[in-house]
C-alpha cells in the first residue's frame, strides 16, 4: 500500500501568554518561539508507519514551507518515511484552498492508495484542509477518523461523532482520512534517530516544478486582523495561600448551587 | 526480537538474584530498592529487572508496556550497586539504562518518559514550560545575570520552575549574596543539564545537552560553578569532563560549609529545630558527599541533628530519580518510597526533614501531606535552614 502523509510544523502553544501578535497583526511573534510537529500529524505518522510495517508499500510524508520545515520531515523520516517533499512555500499567510491546492497538484505525481492528514492544525484549526484536498483529487474521504484496519484495495474506518458515538464505514481505495488523536500512541522519536534521518535525502519541489504559478492559486479567504482574545468578564481569578483559595472556591461552588 | 547489540550481553546474566541489592548497608530493612519498596514484586528489584532485561535482551519476551515501565522505575539510586557482592556491580545502573536507551532507540517507551524527554527537546525543561520563562524564579532578588563573576550559580529545571524549587532557588541566591560571593545566572539562557536525560536513556540528546552547556559555559569564561541540585553537580562534575567541559563544580552545600567555616556566613541567629537530614542519591550514593550538609547544619546554633535508621550510602531514595520525579511510575501509593521516608523521618522525632537536592524537596513534601504529617514534620531544603539562621525569609 503506498501512503501519503502530508505533515504541518505548529508553535508550542502550549503556554499561551508566549504568544505575541506582531505589527502586521496578521501573524504572531515567531522570532523566540519554538516550533513542533503538529499533535494530530504524529498520529498520522504512527497510523501511516504502523500500517506501512503491516502491509509494505512506499510511506512519502510532505510538507509545504520554507526550509525551518524540514525538521517535521526529518523527524518523518527518523520515524519509518521512505522520502520526504517539501513544497518551498511560505503558506502561513494564505488561506486552506491554496494549500490545498498545492497539496492536490503534489499527490497526484506520487503512488498514493491511501492519503492521511490530522483532523486540524493546533494553530489555525479549520479542520477543512484534507477534505478539501479529497474533493480536489476526487476520491472518497473520511474525517475524523478513530479506528483504521487496511486491507489490499479497502479501509474500514471508525469516526468519532458526538459523546463517543462511533460511525464505521468501508471505503474503496484510493481514498483519503483525516486522523483524530488517541488512535494509536505516537512512538518517541529520540535525537539519534533524527540526526541518522539527517542524512536522507529530502526533496525540494518549488511552485514552478509543480507547474502552479503563484497568481493561480486563488485564494478565497483573507485574513484581515488576528487578536488576542480580550479578557473577559466574569472570571474570577482565585488568589492566596492553597487552604485559603480551596475554602473561596468551595463557596463559590456551593453559592451557585453547583454542589 | 532480541537485542542484538546490548552493551551488556555478557556480563549481565552474572547475577543471580541473591536479592542483597534490595537491603541497607545496616541489612534491617528488605525495603531499600525504592521500585521494590513501592510494588513488593521481585520483578521490580534490581535483580529481577535485570533478570527480565536479560530475557529481553535473549528473545524470550517481548517488549511491552508494562516491562517499559518496570525498566522506567528504577530511580538510579546506586543502592543496589552498593550492595552487591559482585564484581559488576559497577555497572548495574548502567545495564539498566542500556535497556532504557535500546527502548529509547525503537520509540517504545512509558507514555510519561516521552513526554519528559520531548519536552527537553522543545523547551530544555521536562515541565515543558517555556525557555521564556525559565528565569522567573529570580524575580526581585536582585541577582545578577552570570558576567564573569567568580561562580556560575546554575540553578537546573526544578529550581527554575517548580513553584517550591524557585523558593530554595531565591533563598540560596540570598545566601550567597548575604555571604558576599561573587556569582551570576543564566536565566532563560540556563538549558537543562541532561543528568535525567541520560537516566531515561536518551544519550544523543545528553550529549548534545553536555556539548551545549560546555559551549556556553566556556564562551562566558565560566570556570567555577555552584549547583541548586546533586543532578546537575553529577552531571557537570563526573560527565561534563568528557566532553572538554572541566569546570570546579560544587554543589550548594559544599560551598555554604566553607562558607561557614570561613567565617563569610553568620549563622549566629541559630535555628530551634530537631532536623534529620535525607541524603540525595546523586550527593551520597553516586558523589559520596555525606558531610558537608551535616556540617553545615551542625553549625547553625539551636539545631539537634539526628539520623534516620537509614542514612549516608544506606538511605532510602526519595523515589525521584531517573526522571521519576516527573514520570512518576512510583507514586500513588503509601508504599511509595517517598512516604516510607518520611514516615521514618517522623519515626526520629524530629520535627525538620531537612534535604539538599529540589526534587527530593518536592517528592519528600507531597509525601508529608499524602502522611498528614504537615502539623509534625516540615521538609526544608538545608539552604532554607540556613537562610533562617541568617535572617533571610
Amino acid at each position: 500500500m503506498d501512503i501519503v502523509a502530508c505533515i504541518k510544523r505548529v508553535p508550542d502553544t502550549s503556554e499561551v501568554d508566549v504568544i505575541k501578535i506582531d505589527a502586521s497583526q496578521k501573524d504572531i511573534e515567531k522570532d523566540r518561539l519554538v516550533f513542533k510537529i503538529n499533535d494530530w500529524d504524529e498520529y498520522v505518522l504512527e497510523e501511516a508507519v504502523q500500517l506501512r510495517e503491516k502491509l509494505g508499500g512506499t510511506l512519502t510524508a510532505v510538507t509545504v514551507g520554507h526550509n525551518d520545515w524540514d525538521d517535521v520531515l526529518r523527524r518523518a523520516l527518523a520515524m519509518g518515511a521512505d522520502t520526504g517533499i517539501r513544497i518551498d512555500q511560505d503558506v502561513s499567510a494564505e488561506d486552506t484552498h491554496v494549500v490545498a491546492k498545492i497539496l492536490k497538484t503534489v499527490i497526484q505525481q506520487i503512488p498514493h492508495d491511501l492519503v492521511l492528514f490530522g483532523a486540524q492544525s493546533e494553530d489555525f484549526g479549520s479542520g477543512q484542509l484534507g477534505a478539501m484536498v479529497a474533493e480536489m483529487l476526487d476520491i472518497p474521504h473520511a474525517t475524523l477518523v478513530v479506528g483504521l484496519e487496511a486491507e489490499e484495495k479497502r479501509v474500514r474506518v471508525n469516526r468519532e461523532l458526538e459523546a463517543g458515538t462511533l460511525e464505521s464505514y468501508t471505503i474503496e481505495l484510493p481514498a483519503l482520512l483525516t486522523i483524530h488523536t488517541g488512535i494509536n500512541q505516537p512512538r518517541y522519536i529520540s535525537l539519534g534517530g533524527i540526526k541518522r534521518a539527517m542524512k536522507k535525502e529530502l526533496q525540494v519541489m518549488s511552485l514552478s516544478d509543480l507547474q502552479l504559478s503563484p497568481d493561480a492559486l486563488n485564494p478565497m479567504v483573507r485574513l484581515e486582523k488576528l487578536e488576542l482574545p480580550p479578557k473577559g468578564e466574569g472570571a474570577e481569578l482565585i488568589t492566596g495561600a492553597p487552604g485559603e483559595a480551596a475554602e473561596q472556591l468551595t463557596k463559590i461552588l456551593k453559592d451557585t448551587g453547583i454542589f | 526480537m532480541a537485542v542484538i547489540d546490548y552493551k551488556y550481553k555478557d556480563v549481565i546474566h552474572r547475577c543471580f538474584r541473591c536479592g542483597y541489592c534490595k537491603f541497607p548497608n545496616n541489612w534491617i530493612d528488605v525495603n531499600n530498592c525504592p521500585a521494590y519498596a513501592r510494588f513488593r514484586m521481585e520483578t521490580y528489584s534490581c535483580g529481577g529487572r535485570l533478570w527480565l532485561v536479560r530475557a529481553w535482551v535473549n528473545g524470550e519476551i517481548d517488549w511491552s508496556e508494562h516491562f517499559a515501565q518496570i525498566v522506567y522505575s528504577c530511580t538510579a539510586c546506586k543502592n543496589c550497586e552498593q550492595q552487591c557482592p559482585l564484581r559488576f556491580n559497577v555497572d548495574i545502573v548502567n545495564m539498566i539504562v542500556a535497556a532504557k536507551s535500546e527502548m529509547v532507540e525503537r520509540g517504545e517507551i512509558p507514555p510519561s518518559a516521552k513526554e519528559f524527554l520531548e519536552n527537553v527537546q522543545r523547551q530544555g525543561n521536562p515541565y515543558g514550560n517555556s525557555r521564556e520563562k525559565r528565569g522567573e524564579w529570580m524575580e526581585g532578588t536582585g541577582i545578577e545575570a552570570y558576567q564573569g563573576q567568580e561562580f556560575l550559580y546554575y540553578v537546573g529545571c526544578v529550581g527554575s520552575y517548580d513553584t517550591r524549587g524557585q523558593k530554595t532557588a531565591r533563598v540560596l541566591g540570598k545566601v550567597l549574596q548575604k555571604a558576599g560571593v561573587s556569582f551570576g545566572v543564566l536565566g532563560n539562557d540556563e538549558n537543562c543539564d541532561g543528568n535525567e536525560v541520560r537516566s531515561l536513556g536518551e544519550e544523543t540528546l545528553f550529549e548534545m545537552l553536555a556539548e551545549e552547556n560546555v559551549a556556553q559555559f566556556q564562551s562566558l569564561g565560566v570556570q567555577k560553578i555552584v549547583t541548586l541540585s546533586p543532578h546537575s553537580y553529577n552531571a557537570m562534575k563526573n560527565d561534563y569532563p568528557g566532553f572538554n567541559g572541566g569546570f570546579d563544580v560544587a554543589h550548594y552545600t559544599q560551598l555554604l560549609q566553607s562558607l561557614i567555616s570561613d567565617g563569610r556566613l553568620d549563622v549566629s541567629g541559630g535555628v530551634n529545630a530537631t532536623v534529620t537530614y535525607h541524603d540525595p542519591c546523586f550527593l551520597g550514593r553516586w558523589n559520596e558527599e555525606y558531610e558537608a550538609p551535616r556540617n553545615v547544619l551542625k553549625s547553625i546554633p539551636g539545631i539537634q541533628l539526628i539520623e534516620m535508621e537509614r542514612n549516608r550510602d544506606g538511605a532510602l531514595c526519595c523515589g525521584g530519580g531517573g526522571g521519576n520525579f516527573y514520570i512518576d511510575l512510583l507514586g500513588g501509593s503509601e508504599d511509595s518510597p517517598a512516604r516510607r521516608r518520611v514516615r521514618e523521618a517522623h519515626e526520629t522525632g524530629a520535627d525538620v526533614l531537612a534535604v539538599a537536592c529540589p526534587n527530593c524537596l518536592t517528592m519528600l513534601e507531597d509525601a508529608v501531606k499524602a502522611e498528614e504529617l504537615e502539623d509534625k514534620l516540615t521538609v526544608k531544603d538545608v539552604a532554607e535552614i540556613v537562610g533562617e539562621a541568617c535572617g533571610i525569609k
